[in-house]
């Protein structure tokens, strides 16, 4: 190796701050974006609840809402959270075979949540529950289309990543770093419906 | 870091689904407002710090990543409680 080789190569390694122990400069930054992603729901759901508590009527959700169809699809994500990690753990494991499985799985809980939730959505729309019908139905159609985007958007990190777990890459090199990451944001995803699922379906 | 065992893994998924199951009862129950909304309240919170310590490794992670995540989501939890309060003293909760 030549010494230019060998400085590029010690700093494409280098490690990340001390006090973060071993968590890569990628991990860093996509907690911080999924802190700042975390503030804008904060933010609908916080606009929600004044919206709610200062309106003289409110329809109860759950007599409006299908609670059952949308707590199979809450399972839904949780199952597809499982598949994440033992997607990861995998990878750890060089593994490539269960890595593309889990991650393929995973995918496919992303792709039956928007399924599930475009059903509902055409549910209500033929109830002629839409949006700007009222205001707890434009906040539920803000809310639940704004993690139905973030849905969408795991889904095609996710397959991204999976076509390049198929071309040979973070598995058998060693380098799992993306896949930790495209879990984190798939588990944030999974995270949000959790409080998506009570303040806007239960509560 | 020291990654969870697939146990671990498993182990989380039952109670986040026995929570989801229990969720729903509490809204079937009608346990009275205050009473569902503390339940409910509750519940979500639990499934989502241990989606956070468990499937997201916060658990294993040092101390200055955790206050990186811990301190700006105090920041919405004050706003709610600050809700909360305004609410209450709106709606004359307390007499």
């Amino acid at each position: 190796m030549t010494a230019h080789a060998a400085t590029h190569d010690e700093h494409a390694h280098q490690d990340p701050p001390d006090e973060f122990g071993v968590a890569s400069t990628g991990k860093i930054g996509m907690w911080i974006f999924l802190c700042s992603d975390a503030l804008s729901f904060s933010g609908l759901l916080l606009g929600y609840a004044i919206l709610r508590s200062g309106a003289e009527t409110w329809p109860d959700p759950s007599d409006t809402l299908g609670i059952n169809f949308t707590a199979l699809l809450t399972f839904l994500l949780i199952c597809s959270s499982v598949t994440m990690v033992l997607a990861f753990a995998a990878a750890t494991e060089k593994n490539k075979a269960k890595t593309q499985l889990y991650l393929g799985l995973t995918i496919l809980g992303g792709v039956l949540f928007l399924l599930g939730q475009r059903y509902e959505y055409m549910e209500l729309y033929h109830r002629e529950m839409t949006f700007g019908s009222s205001n707890f139905m434009s906040t539920f159609y803000v809310i639940t289309s704004f993690h139905g985007c973030h849905v969408f958007t795991g889904v095609t990190y996710l397959t991204v990543i999976l076509i390049l777990v198929t071309k040979g890459h973070f598995v058998e090199d060693g380098n799992h770093s993306p896949i930790e990451l495209v879990g984190l944001f798939w588990h944030f995803v999974d995270l949000i419906w959790i409080l998506v699922f009570t303040f806007v379906y239960l509560l | 870091m020291a990654h969870a065992s697939r146990k671990e893994y498993f182990v989380i998924f039952v109670w986040l689904f026995v929570l989801t199951i229990l969720e729903v009862a509490v809204v079937k129950f009608e346990l009275g407002k205050l009473a569902t909304a503390t339940a409910l309240v509750g519940l979500a919170v639990t499934k989502a710090v241990m989606v956070a310590l468990f499937y997201m490794h916060l658990k294993t992670e040092r101390k200055p990543l955790k206050l990186l995540v811990l301190i700006p989501m105090c920041i919405p939890v004050v706003y709610a409680l600050i809700l909360c309060i305004e609410a209450a003293v709106r709606y004359q909760v307390w007499g």
